[in-house]
C-alpha cells in the first residue's frame, strides 16, 4: 500500500529546483480541476495532459519539448476551441484557451519572465472561476489556488539555499493577512459601476431552472434540484406557505406538446391590460434571488410597484409577471410589496380573452367530449363558468387521481392521457390537463409558472425556495372576477399546496446513512450550511452601490454619492500614509539598546566636556577618555572596554542590566583635566 | 524551470552610447559624490531606492484587467480576488523595502592582489531585526545600463552574514574599490529595492608577476668586503638559487624541497656555489634586462616573490626609490607596495 509518508520523503529528497517546479504545477493542476465542469471535457484532458508530461519531464530532469510541440498543441487546441464555441473570442471560448494557456506555458518555464507569465496567467484563470460560481465553496477553493500560487512567487525569490515550502507559505500568508485591510476597505468603497461595455452575450450556459416553455416532464426533473431559487426574508410573520405564489412566466400558447407565451394575433391595442386592483395590507419583504440567467424578477403574487433591483429596471407585463431588461446573471437582492388579496384582469369579455380559448386541432379529442359531457351536466355560458370549474376539480379531486414525479412517458394526446389513462401526474401534466379541458369549455384559461411555498431556515430566519418548489398553476378568466387563480394541483394532492409535504427525491448513501443515524442532523447540518451560504450572499455578493451609500451614511454623510466614496477612500489612503510616516520615524528612533546605552556614555562624556572622535566605537571612546583625564576616567574606559566585550562577545551572554546598572555607578568628572 | 535563481536576462549587447551618454556619466558621478564613503553603512529611508520591476508593471497590468472583469461582469468576488491581490502587492513593496531597509552593511578591506587577478572583497551583513532577512543580492555597480552580477545571501534574525564579491582591478596601483550594490527582490518580485554603497576602502593591486622570468641576478658585493672573499667562498655552499636543468642531483637542496612540496609547490631549489653569502641580492629595476617601465615591474615583482620563497635576503632600487635589504612577509609587501605605486 502507498503511504501518504513515501512521496513526501520524495519529495524532500528532490534538487531543490524540480521540488519548485512539482509545486507550481501542483498549484496549477489545482486551478484546472477547479475549473473542470465549465470547460469542455478535452480542455481538462489536455492540461491534465500537459501537467502530467511535464511532472514527467521534472522528475526525470529531462530537457523541455521543443517549440515545434508547443506550437503544435496550442494550434490543435485552438481548433478544438474554435469547433467547441464556434468563436474564439466569447467568454466561454477565453476561459477555455487561457487554461490551454496555461497548461501549455508550464512547458516553457525557462527564465524568469517565463514564470511571471505563469503566476500571472494563474491569477487571470482565478478570476473566470466566478463567471460560474460565486459560492462560498468556490470563494475557499480559489484563495488556496490564490494562497499557492502566491507561496510559489515568494519561494521563487528566496534563492539562498532550499528554504522549506512552509516558510514560503508563512511569508504569504503573512502579507495576504496584512493585505487583507487594504483589501477590505478597498471593497467596501470602490466606487461600483455599470459595465464598462456591452458583454457578449453568451451568459444563458445551461443554468436549470424556470422556462418560458413548458414541455410536460421539464418540471419534474426540477423537482430533483436542491439548490435555492430565492431566498425571502419577510418583515413581519410570514404568510401561510398556501397563499405563496412567486410569479413567473405566463404559458397561454399550446401547440399540443408546449406551453409557451401569448403570441397574439391581435394588434397591440387590443391586448389585455394587467388592470390590477388590491385590496388589505401589503406583505413586505426583500428577495435575494440567485442568477437564472432570464430576465424574471420573481415576486409574490401580486405586486403593484416596481422592486427596486440594483443596476436595472423592472416592469410589469400585462399578465402580471415582473421583467427586467437584462437577464439576471448574478445574485440580487430587491425590496418588494404584495397584496396577497388582488384582482386583475378585465371585468367583462374583451376580445383579447380569445387569445387564451386557443387549441390545437387534431389533439385530445376524449379531451373535448369530456367538455361537451360537463357543459351538459352543468350549463353552458359565462354564468356556469364557476360551476364548471368546480366539476373538473371534483373530477381531480374524486377521480382517482394520483401526484406522482415518474408519470412515464406522455404520447400525443396529453390531456386525454391525464384525464382517462394515466389518471396521474406532476403538477405540470395537472394544470396543463385542467387548461385544455378549461379552454374545450370556453372558459379563457392559461398556466402561470412560478415557485410555491418553501420553508423557513430555522438558523436564520430567512424562508428560503428551491427549484423543486417550481410549480404550474391555472388561471382561469371568470366573468366579474377577472383572472382567478386555480391550483389543480392541489385538488389532486392537497398536501402538496401549502404544507411542507413534499415528494423528494432518492438521496445519497451518505445522507441515507447519516439520516438513519440521526433524523434531524442532516435537516440541521443543511440549515446551518445554507444560513452560512445566505451570510455570504447578503454581505458579500450583494455588496451593491446601495449597500455603499447606507455605509457611507451610517458613516455620517448625509446625501451620499460616488463622490463621498472617493473621497472616503483617498482618505483613507492619507491616513494609512501618515501612520507610515509615524511609524517610520518611531522606527528610525528605536535603536539598538546596545547603542543607545553608548550614546548615553558619550552624551555624558561631551557634557563633561570631552573631546570624542565623531562615530566612535566604545574602544576607541576609551582611548580617548583615558588620553585626556587619566586617573579619574578609568571606570569609565573599563565600563566601555566591558561593553564592547558584551557586544562583541561570540556568545550573546548579553548582560545589558549589569551593564546599565554598572552605567549608573559610574563616576562623572566634573572637567576633564586640561 | 529555475525558480531558485531565475538566470537574468540575456545579457544585452553594450549599449551604443548615446547622444546623452556624456550627461548620464555627468549624473551618476554627481550622485555617487553624494553618497558619503564609509566601510560600514546602515540603510535607512535615506539610502535605500525603490521602483517597481518589469514583473511589478505585469503585475499592475494584471489588476487592471482583473479590475476591468470585475466591473464588466459585475462579480463581487472578483473585486474582492482583485483587491486581495492588491493588498498582497502593497504589503509587498513595504516587505520588500523593509527587507533592505535597516541592515548594516560593513566591508573589510581587502587584502592586494596582482593585477589581472580578481579582487575579493568582504562583506559582512548584520541584521537586528527579529525575521531574517531573504534574498539579498550584493554585486559591484556595473557600467549603465549592465545587468550586476549579484551574490546572493541570507540574513538570519539577529544575526550575520558574509559574503564575497569579487572585482576585477583595472592595474596596478592603489585604487578606491567601486561603489557596490545591495539589492533585493523579495518577497514577489515586483519591485527592485537597492542601494549604492560607496565605500572608503582602497585595494593595493600589484603588478603581474611576469611568467617564465630569469634566474635571481647575482648579488653584489656588501660595501666594505670586497674581493677577496668571492675567491676564498668558491666552492663552498653559499647561496641557493631556483633549480635550473643540468643541476646536479646532490646540489637539490632536499630539505627545503621537501618544505616546498608540503605545501603544494614543486618547485626545487639549488645551492648556488657562484654566490657569495656575504654578497647581497640587489633587485634593480636599471639591472633586470628590460627596457620598458611595466615590463621591468613586472620581471621585479616575480623576483621578490622568488627571492621571498628563496628566504634570502634582498633590496630593490626604483627609480626614486631604494628599499634596504631585508627578508620576511613585512619587507616583501613593502616590497610590492613599491612596485605597484611605483
Amino acid at each position: 500500500m502507498l503511504s501518504l509518508a513515501s512521496p513526501l520523503a520524495a519529495a524532500a529528497r528532490l534538487p531543490r529546483e524540480a521540488r519548485d517546479t512539482l509545486f507550481l504545477l501542483a498549484v496549477i493542476g489545482w486551478i484546472v480541476l477547479l475549473q473542470t465542469g465549465h470547460i469542455p471535457l478535452w480542455c481538462s484532458l489536455m492540461a491534465a495532459g500537459v501537467l502530467a508530461w511535464r511532472t514527467v519531464l521534472t522528475l526525470r530532469g529531462a530537457p523541455l519539448p521543443g517549440w515545434v510541440w508547443r506550437v503544435g498543441l496550442l494550434l490543435l487546441a485552438i481548433a478544438a476551441t474554435a469547433l467547441t464555441h464556434r468563436t474564439l473570442v466569447g467568454r466561454d471560448a477565453g476561459v477555455t484557451l487561457i487554461v490551454v494557456l496555461l497548461a501549455l506555458k508550464t512547458l516553457e518555464l525557462r527564465a524568469r519572465r517565463d514564470a511571471f507569465v505563469v503566476f500571472f496567467l494563474g491569477f487571470f484563470t482565478l478570476l473566470t472561476h466566478f463567471f460560474y460560481s460565486q459560492s462560498l465553496l468556490t470563494a475557499a477553493g480559489i484563495l488556496v489556488a490564490l494562497m499557492g500560487l502566491l507561496t510559489a512567487l515568494v519561494n521563487a525569490h528566496m534563492p539562498v539555499g532550499r528554504p522549506s515550502l512552509w516558510q514560503a507559505a508563512r511569508v504569504a500568508g503573512g502579507m495576504a493577512l496584512l493585505g487583507a485591510p487594504i483589501m477590505l476597505a478597498l471593497f467596501l468603497l470602490f466606487p461600483r459601476m455599470a459595465p464598462l461595455w456591452g458583454l457578449p452575450a453568451d451568459e444563458n450556459s445551461g443554468r436549470s431552472g424556470l422556462s418560458n416553455e413548458m414541455r410536460v416532464g421539464q418540471i419534474a426533473q426540477l423537482v430533483l434540484d436542491d439548490r435555492i431559487a430565492m431566498r425571502v426574508r419577510f418583515e413581519g410573520p410570514p404568510p401561510p406557505a398556501n397563499r405563496l405564489y412567486f410569479r413567473g412566466p405566463v404559458l397561454s400558447d399550446f401547440n399540443g406538446v408546449e406551453w409557451k407565451p401569448l403570441n397574439s394575433d391581435f394588434p397591440r391595442s387590443l391586448g389585455l391590460s394587467p388592470d390590477l386592483r388590491v385590496s388589505g395590507e401589503p406583505v413586505r419583504y426583500e428577495v435575494t434571488l440567485e442568477p437564472n440567467d432570464k430576465p424574471w424578477v420573481l415576486l409574490l403574487d401580486a405586486a403593484v410597484a416596481a422592486p427596486e433591483v440594483p443596476g436595472t429596471q423592472a416592469r410589469m407585463t400585462p399578465e402580471l409577471q415582473w421583467v427586467t431588461r437584462r437577464a439576471i446573471g448574478s445574485l440580487v437582492r430587491y425590496r418588494a410589496e404584495s397584496y396577497l388579496d388582488f384582482r386583475h384582469g378585465p371585468d367583462r369579455p374583451v376580445l383579447g380573452l380569445q387569445d387564451y380559448l386557443q387549441l390545437p386541432g387534431g389533439f385530445n379529442p376524449r379531451t373535448h367530449e369530456l367538455a361537451v359531457t360537463l357543459r351538459r351536466e352543468h350549463g353552458a355560458g359565462p354564468d356556469a363558468a364557476p360551476a364548471l370549474v368546480q366539476a373538473a376539480l371534483d373530477r381531480l379531486r374524486t377521480g382517482g387521481y394520483r401526484y406522482t414525479l415518474e408519470p412515464g412517458v406522455y404520447g400525443q394526446h396529453t390531456a386525454d392521457e391525464f384525464w382517462f389513462d394515466r389518471r396521474e401526474g406532476f403538477c405540470e401534466h395537472i394544470a396543463s390537463a385542467f387548461v385544455v379541458l378549461m379552454r374545450a369549455m370556453d372558459i379563457p384559461a392559461r398556466i402561470v409558472t412560478g415557485y410555491q411555498g418553501g420553508e423557513m431556515n430555522g438558523v436564520d430566519g430567512y424562508w428560503t425556495v428551491r427549484q423543486r418548489d417550481a410549480h404550474a398553476w391555472a388561471e382561469v378568466w371568470l366573468q366579474g372576477q377577472g383572472w382567478v387563480r386555480v391550483d389543480p394541483t392541489g385538488a389532486v394532492a392537497p398536501g402538496r399546496i401549502g404544507s411542507l409535504q413534499r415528494l423528494s427525491a432518492p438521496e445519497g448513501a451518505v445522507a441515507g446513512a447519516i439520516r438513519t443515524l440521526n433524523p434531524t442532523l442532516v435537516a440541521q447540518l443543511r440549515a446551518t450550511w445554507e444560513a452560512i451560504n445566505n451570510r455570504w450572499n447578503q454581505w458579500v455578493l450583494n455588496y451593491t452601490q446601495g449597500e455603499q451609500l447606507n455605509l457611507l451614511r451610517a458613516l455620517g454623510f448625509d446625501e451620499p454619492d460616488w463622490a463621498d466614496l472617493a473621497y472616503t477612500l483617498i482618505g483613507l489612503v492619507v491616513l494609512a500614509s501618515g501612520l507610515g510616516a509615524l511609524w517610520n520615524l518611531w522606527e528610525r528612533q528605536r535603536q539598538d539598546p546596545w547603542l543607545r546605552l553608548l550614546d548615553q556614555a558619550r552624551l555624558r562624556l561631551h557634557r563633561a566636556g570631552f573631546a570624542l572622535p565623531a562615530r566612535a566605537t566604545p574602544r576607541a571612546l576609551a582611548t580617548a577618555v583615558q588620553q585626556q583625564c587619566t586617573d579619574q576616567a578609568k571606570d569609565i574606559a573599563l565600563w566601555l572596554l566591558d561593553l564592547e566585550a558584551q557586544r562583541y562577545a561570540k556568545e550573546p551572554s548579553a548582560d545589558l542590566r549589569r551593564l546599565r546598572a554598572a552605567f549608573k555607578q559610574l563616576h562623572w568628572p566634573k572637567r576633564p583635566s586640561p | 524551470m529555475n525558480t531558485a535563481v531565475y538566470p537574468e536576462r540575456r545579457a544585452a549587447p553594450p549599449r551604443r552610447r548615446g547622444l546623452l551618454a556624456p550627461l548620464r556619466d555627468r549624473a551618476n558621478r554627481w550622485f555617487l559624490n553624494r553618497v558619503p564613503a564609509s566601510d560600514t553603512v546602515q540603510l535607512t529611508h535615506r539610502n535605500v531606492y525603490i521602483l517597481p520591476t518589469r514583473a511589478g508593471w505585469m503585475l499592475a497590468l494584471t489588476l487592471v484587467v482583473l479590475l476591468v472583469a470585475s466591473i464588466n461582469y459585475q462579480l463581487n468576488l472578483g473585486y474582492l480576488l482583485t483587491f486581495l491581490l492588491a493588498g498582497c502587492a502593497v504589503v509587498g513593496m513595504h516587505v520588500c523595502h523593509g527587507n533592505l531597509r535597516g541592515l548594516s552593511l560593513h566591508l573589510d578591506p581587502p587584502e592586494p592582489v596582482h593585477a589581472g587577478q580578481a579582487v575579493r572583497i568582504d562583506l559582512r551583513l548584520t541584521n537586528t531585526r527579529r525575521t531574517a532577512r531573504h534574498g539579498i543580492g550584493l554585486a559591484v555597480r556595473p557600467a549603465h545600463g549592465q545587468p550586476p552580477a549579484l551574490a546572493w545571501v541570507d540574513v538570519p534574525a539577529q544575526g550575520e552574514a558574509a559574503l564575497q564579491v569579487t572585482w576585477g582591478a583595472p592595474g596596478r596601483g592603489r585604487h578606491a574599490l567601486p561603489a557596490l550594490i545591495a539589492q533585493t527582490l523579495f518577497p514577489l518580485g515586483t519591485f527592485r529595492v537597492w542601494t549604492v554603497w560607496r565605500t572608503a576602502s582602497t585595494v593595493l593591486v600589484y603588478p603581474t608577476p611576469e611568467d617564465t622570468p630569469p634566474p635571481l641576478p647575482v648579488g653584489e658585493a656588501q660595501a666594505g668586503e670586497s674581493g677577496p672573499l668571492r675567491t676564498q667562498a668558491v666552492g663552498e655552499f653559499e647561496g641557493v638559487r631556483a633549480y635550473r636543468r643540468g643541476d646536479p642531483m646532490k646540489a637539490v637542496v632536499w630539505k627545503k624541497a621537501a618544505q616546498a612540496f608540503a605545501s603544494g609547490r614543486d618547485e626545487l631549489v639549488s645551492r648556488d656555489a657562484s654566490v657569495a653569502q656575504r654578497q647581497t641580492l640587489w633587485l634593480d629595476h636599471a639591472a633586470c634586462g628590460h627596457t620598458g617601465l611595466e615590463a621591468r615591474l613586472s620581471r621585479l615583482t616575480a623576483w621578490v616573490l622568488v627571492a621571498d620563497r628563496l628566504d634570502l635576503v634582498y633590496g630593490l632600487r626604483l627609480p626614486g626609490r631604494e628599499i634596504a635589504p631585508d627578508q620576511g612577509p613585512v619587507h616583501k609587501a613593502r616590497c610590492l607596495e613599491a612596485l605597484a605605486l611605483c
